[in-house]
Formats: structure tokens, sequence, C-alpha cells
């Protein structure tokens, strides 16, 4: 299955100038894991904050949220994978890099997400499709 | 196999199996001409599709008449009408934002996401087919009834972002808002009626072990 018919679009964009206090609080109300952090304008200037890293980084060690920028904390650059691959070649990526999720990029810019979630429901797809191609 | 006797055995019974087929595929059909239209803005296939409705709706006369006139044991009859009906429904919802289709274009923003909905609508059609088929062959469906549930959730999951999209989105009055508003209410509740279709083929599977 291509990754760009299930991958997920909805995708939170954040500066990297603002706190990790503002991050958190877009989070949380989004219900989102992660958020893609823009060190500039230039196309491809990515970062990624993950809940993972808030929380060990930030919480864990006592320190105010609103004192650290989230380009602080952020892991750069993000993992990308073109989005005419199929889940097959995201689920090796991912083992390779020891990563849980993959920004998909067409020309450099981010167009969706894919995480360990959205490959584990398409191996389900793929198989109740077996013998029909998928 | 139960099963196998009781969809294999009988003119009448093979007749009404064959319909029920050609019905799926023809909403396959429908749903893939469908994501077409969108994706080329071509109003040509948007009439296309409100064609195929009237030729699904003569499958399924057939079908009911066929089944009215003794084909299967009794026990089963309503739960296969149901089950036409419930994929005419569909086709139905189909015709509907068709014709909407014709009167309002997509927004720019809100195109790649509709056209991605058009397009996990197709596959679920698809899959619905393939356990309707998997049923005649007396195989088991969960696997299958999962797979159109997982892309259930994922049209959910864009239907809520794609109505946050649509709020941003300029209307010139009431009634092309509405209009488009019916658009995409119609486009996304296509894999509610499709999920509820699989669900019932999955009744019918079970009463007839």
């Amino acid at each position: 299955m291509k990754i760009q018919e299930f991958m997920t679009t909805k995708i939170e964009f954040i500066d990297a100038g603002k706190s990790v206090y503002d991050a958190v609080e877009r989070m949380v109300d989004r219900r989102i894991r992660s958020v893609v952090v823009r060190f500039s304008n230039k196309e491809g200037d990515y970062g990624v904050l993950t809940s993972r890293d808030i929380v060990f980084k930030v919480f864990a060690k006592g320190i105010d949220p609103k004192k650290v920028k989230v380009s602080e904390i952020a892991s750069k650059p993000v993992a990308c994978i073109d989005k005419n691959m199929d889940f097959d070649d995201a689920a090796t990526t991912m083992e390779r890099s020891n990563i849980a999720r993959l920004f998909v990029c067409d020309e450099g810019k981010i167009i969706g997400l894919i995480s360990l979630l959205d490959v584990m429901a398409a191996e389900l797809v793929t198989r109740a499709r077996e013998d029909h191609g998928s | 196999m139960v099963l196998e006797k009781i969809f294999s055995h009988g003119r009448k019974e093979r007749q009404v199996t064959e319909n029920i087929e050609k019905h799926i595929q023809l909403l396959c059909r429908a749903c893939g001409i469908f994501k077409d239209a969108l994706e080329k803005n071509d109003r040509n296939l948007l009439w296309e599709v409100i064609e195929l409705e009237r030729d699904a709706d003569a499958v399924r006369r057939d079908v009911i008449a066929h089944i009215y006139e003794g084909a299967f044991l009794p026990y089963i009859r309503p739960d296969l009408c149901k089950f036409v009906e419930i994929v005419d429904e569909v086709f139905d919802l189909l015709k509907d934002i068709a014709f909407l289709g014709l009167e309002c274009k997509l927004p720019e923003p809100l195109r790649e996401e509709s056209i991605r909905v058009a397009l996990l609508n197709f596959r679920m059609c698809e899959l619905l087919l393939i356990s309707f088929q998997a049923m005649l062959r007396g195989e088991d469906l969960r696997e299958k009834i999962l797979g159109i549930r997982i892309y259930e959730k994922k049209i959910d999951d864009i239907k809520l972002n794609l109505f946050k999209d649509a709020e941003q989105v300029p209307v010139a009055n009431f009634w092309a808002g509405k209009m488009l508003s019916d658009l995409l209410t119609g486009l996304c509740g296509i894999s509610d009626i499709i999920e509820d279709a699989s669900d019932h083929l999955q009744i019918i599977n079970v009463s007839t072990r």
C-alpha cells in the first residue's frame, strides 16, 4: 500500500523560537504527540518535537517549560520518506533508524506523517485485501 | 460447508448472488469515477455516476424480485434484501453528492483531502466486494471487515480536519455554504454506510453457519 493513501495529514507546525510551554499547550489541545518545528522560512528546514522529548528533557528534570525554547530540545533533521513509497519501506526505515514516526515529504515539503500505528493499520488492510492486490 | 451449499446451489440462487456481486461492482465503478471527477474537475464524469445509480437501481430490483420468487430459504431472504438495500443507500448518497458537485466546485483548500476521502471510499467498496466474494467461498470475514473498519476510522480522522478547514473557506451566500456543507457531509458519510453494509454481511455470514 502506498504511503500517501494512508498517511496522516493532520500536522501542526510551531516556530523554533516559541517556548516548550506553547508547544505543550498546542499538543494537548489538538491531542497530538508531536509538532514539526520550523527553524526558518526555508523549505526543508524542519525539526520535530515529541511528547517524549518534552516529558524526558523538561518535565522530568523539573525545568520550567516557559523558559525553554522549542529549538533547544527538538530533534533535527526530521526523517523523511517519499510519498510514493510503500508501507513496507516505511517499516524498514523506522526499524533501521529506530524511530516511531516518519514524515512524508514531497520536494522537501512535509505533506504527511506516518506513525507505528499507521504502519500496523496498513498491514491489517493489506492482509484483508490479500490475493486481490493492495 | 453450509454457506457454500446455501450460495452455490440452484439457478435462482446463483442469479441472485451474481446480481449482488454486479451491484457491488457497479458501486466500485461509481466511487472510482466520482474520485476521478473530483480530481479532474470533470462534470461529464459526475453525470456518469448519476447514470450508474440508475443502472444499480435496476440490478437491485432484479435481486429483490428473484429473492421473492423463491430463491434461498425464507429465513435468509430478509437479510439479503437488507444488504442490497444498504448498498443501494450508498448509491443514493453518491448520486446526491454528484448532483451537488455539478452545482458547486470544491474550493482549493479542501480539494486534496476531499479527493483522499473519495479514494478511501473507493478502496472500501473494493474491500466490500472482496468480502462478499469471500463469503460466497465460505471464508471467514473477520480480517476483511476489520479492514473496512480501519478505512472508516481513517475517513473519520480526515473528516474532522476537513470541516475545520471548511470553516475558513469564504462562501458567497447561505445556499452556497449549505451545498458545500452537504457535499462534504455526504462524501464523508459514504464510509459509514459501507461499514453498515459490511456489518450486515457479517451477520449473514454468521447466521448461515
